[in-house]
Parts: structure tokens; sequence; C-alpha cells
């Protein structure tokens, strides 16, 4: 008896963690009001967690073609219960190109003058490997013309 | 005590696992009605799949949201023209959930389109083709329409509107690629990018801007993608023949070449912002003519695709 209800309160345990990992319209509010005045692309909710195995967690990757001559911001916000602040990069291929975690200080943001249109990788991951939610916004800056920016 | 202290755990797991799929129940249901609506061909398990849904999620995740190429429009100094839209009127006319999920595509292109250039007046009948068309493919349920035309009709900025609906549709094409329905959410991308298409080549035509011909040319890198996705599906006919039209733009655009060139990578923090400058710089060359070929062709499909 004492078993079942050991697993029974196992499972509750992972069911409220996993619902209260959440991040949830709040922080999406906030990391739309933090767009500033750029245009909104997209938005991305990003959950890490631990597998059953625990250790260290590890990434969420979504893939997203940028346009060449397009200026555009990526910003993020943690969630409230994120013990590490969460780190985003973006990716061409296997290169990082950017990350708000740079020199060992957080940025809440960085921006992105895009040359070349491709498909790129922005990833979220914790240094430390730990859990916890964010939500991300992709926005329009600017777009320049031919001759500008070396356009 | 025991015997009490189990039920009561008994009934918080089980409230525990009703709360954390709120909102499920519903969606759930949603999907047993929606795959009735799709071709049998694309739901039987005897139709495998050339690529996973996996990997069909990240190819669809690349393709452009239309308010890039719509902000494109208004810097060309171009009027604006709602005889380039397609009619809102025209969404009770489609009665398949293949017409209906790629003209679902074609009017948020258009709704970026309106964004643009601030025309409230319009944007209500626009909503109201999307919501017909939503709710024809069973996913009406991620736009509020209420709060939408309460926004078109006040004076709340069309940013908030535009940033709400495609928030709304990020929303849909994520549920519709969780449980499988990559081949809708496809047909939407494409109706999308071909809208988009469209409209930069009716542009393009009355100015003849330089930006918009070179962000046309461009998109040659895009067409690969929706080939493979589309492909993916073409055991079904309506999307055999939507491939060939892809098939024939992907032709048309064989004459542009694209490449790479390095420059000097530069990362700037401004205003404690970290502005991160490309090194790679694309190299875009056509001739005119490849430009009036690619138009030509753009506008041929996307008339099918309305009509």
């Amino acid at each position: 008896m004492k078993r079942v209800l050991f697993s029974l309160l196992f499972i509750s345990s992972l069911a409220y963690i996993s619902a209260s990992a959440q991040c949830g319209e709040e922080v999406k509010r906030q990391a739309l009001d933090e767009m500033g005045n750029s245009q909104y692309i997209r938005d991305y909710s990003i959950n890490i967690e631990k597998d059953d195995g625990g250790g260290k967690t590890g990434q969420v990757k979504f893939n997203v073609l940028l346009n060449s001559r397009n200026h555009y911001r990526f910003n993020v916000v943690d969630g409230p219960s994120n013990r590490d602040k969460i780190v985003m990069q973006l990716y061409d291929e296997d290169n990082m190109l950017v990350s708000n975690y740079d020199g060992g200080t957080h940025y809440d943001s960085f921006e992105f003058v895009c040359r070349s249109t491709k498909v790129y990788s922005l990833v979220f991951s914790f240094r430390g490997g730990g859990e916890g939610c964010a939500e991300a916004v992709i926005s329009l800056v600017k777009q320049y013309s031919e001759g500008e920016m070396g356009f | 005590m025991i015997k009490n202290l189990f039920f009561v755990l008994l009934i918080f797991a089980g409230f525990q696992l009703l709360s954390s799929c709120g909102g499920c129940s519903d969606r759930s249901g949603q999907q047993d009605d929606d795959q009735l609506m799709l071709p049998d061909s694309l739901i039987s398990s005897d139709a495998p799949l050339k690529l996973s849904e996996e990997i069909m999620n990240e190819v669809i995740g690349n393709v452009s949201s239309p308010v890039e190429m719509a902000n494109m429009f208004k810097r060309s100094g171009v009027e604006f023209s709602q005889r380039i839209m397609n009619d809102p009127d025209n969404a009770n006319s489609y009665q398949t959930s293949f017409k209906r999920a790629l003209n679902l595509g074609v009017y948020s292109a258009d709704l970026g389109y309106i964004n643009t250039f601030d025309k409230n007046n319009i944007v209500v009948g626009y909503l109201m083709a999307i919501q017909t068309l939503a709710e024809g493919i069973r996913v009406g349920q991620f736009f509020d329409f209420n709060a939408l035309r309460r926004m078109a009709s006040g004076s709340t900025n069309l940013d908030s509107l535009m940033q709400m609906s495609i928030s709304s549709f990020n929303e849909m094409d994520n549920y519709l690629r969780d449980q499988n329905r990559s081949n809708v959410s496809s047909l939407i991308v494409t109706g999308t990018w071909i809208e988009g298409l469209y409209i930069a080549a009716n542009v393009y035509e009355q100015t003849g801007d330089e930006n918009i011909a070179h962000s046309i040319a461009e998109q040659k890198n895009v067409i690969n993608i929706l080939e493979i996705i589309l492909d993916n599906y073409s055991s079904e006919p309506n999307f055999a023949e939507l491939v060939e039209d892809i098939r024939e733009l992907k032709e048309v655009y064989s004459n542009v070449s694209i490449t790479t060139q390095l420059g000097e990578p530069e990362t700037i923090e401004q205003d404690g912002r970290l502005i991160f400058v490309q090194d790679e710089i694309s190299i875009v060359d056509y001739t005119p003519e490849d430009m009036d070929n690619i138009v030509a062709t753009i506008k041929r499909i996307r008339n099918k695709i309305v009509e």
C-alpha cells in the first residue's frame, strides 16, 4: 500500500512540476512589450526540463528563415521561477553567430543584421544545465536598401 | 486512515492530470473531426510519409512571415491597392479543406499587406474571411475573432491586431504540427508565401523597385523547402498538382544565381543591446527577363489558388 501511495504522490508531483514549468501569458506579454517599436514576426515558448534520467538539461532548437537586408531583434524573458538566465544563440549551421551571453554579460536581447537569406537555428539552453521556461520574440527592426550597410 | 489518504491522493493525482491537460480535451475531440475532412490517402496508415513529422516540423518552421515582404511594399512608395488582394467574399466559395487551407494562408498575407498600410476600414472583411476558412478546417478556436473585430473597429493600432492575429496563426500552426497534421500546415504556409510573392510581383510591376525584385529573386532559396514539404503528400492528387506548379516556378527561378561573399563580421554594443552584422553576404544575379518570367509564373499559380 505504501508503494502505491508513494507512486501516486510521485506522479502527482511530476504533474505539478510539468504544469508549473509553463511560462504563461504574463511572461509572453512582457516579451512582446520588450520588443519595443520593431514589428512582431514570431514568438517562441521554451520549456527546458530534465528527462527521466535526471542530470543536466539539453537545448531547444527552432529553425528560422531570415532574409538578407533585414535587421532583426531577438528578445527573451525568463520565467519567474528560473534559477539561471536562459542563453539564446543564433547559429548558421554549426557556426554560432551571436549569443545573448557575451563576455560574461547576459543581455535580454540581441540584434542581427542579416546579409544572407537562409535557414538559421535559434538555440536555447541553461549554462548550468538547469530547468526553466522562457518566452522569446523575433521582430523586424529595419529593412535596408541597396547601398546601405554594404548591401 | 491510509484508505482515506489513498482516496485523497487519487483524487489529487486525477485532478493534476486533468489540469495539466487543460485545453487538451476539446482539441483532441476536435482532431477526430478534422481528420475526417482530410483526404483518406493522407490520414491512412497505409500511406507512409517520405519524411518524418519531426523533420517536416523543422522544414515548415523555416518559411518566413508575411510581415517582412509587406513592410517592403510601403517603403517602395507604392499606393495601396485592394484590387491586388484576394476578395474576402471568395472565402465562402472554397468548399474543400485543401482550398480552404491554401486560402487561409493567402488571406493571412493579405492581412499583413493591409496592416502595413493601416487600412482599418477593410480589415474586418478579411478577418471574417479568415474566420470562415479557419472554422471550415476546424481551427477557428485559435482566433478570438470578437476581440480581433473589436480591435479592428476601434481606434486600436493595427500593429496590435496584426500581432494578435499572427500569434494566433502561430498557435494554430504549432497545434496542427503537434497533431501530425503538417499537411494542412504546409498548405497554409504555401498560400501565405505565394500571396506574398504575388503582391510583391504586382508592386514590382508598378514601381520597378530594385529592393522588391531582389527580394523576389532571393526567394529561390525557399522553393526547394516548399517542394520538399509538398512532395511529401503528393500521393494526394491536389498536392501532386501543386507540386507541379512549384516545380514550374523552380524552373523559371533556375536562371537566378545566388552566390556568397565573405565580408567582415561586426559586433556592436549600443544602448545595452548587442548588434551583430553578418560577415557573409549574398550576391543575387538575374536579368529583367528572368524577373518577368518569375512574375508571370507567380501570377498564374496564385490565380489558380484563389479561383
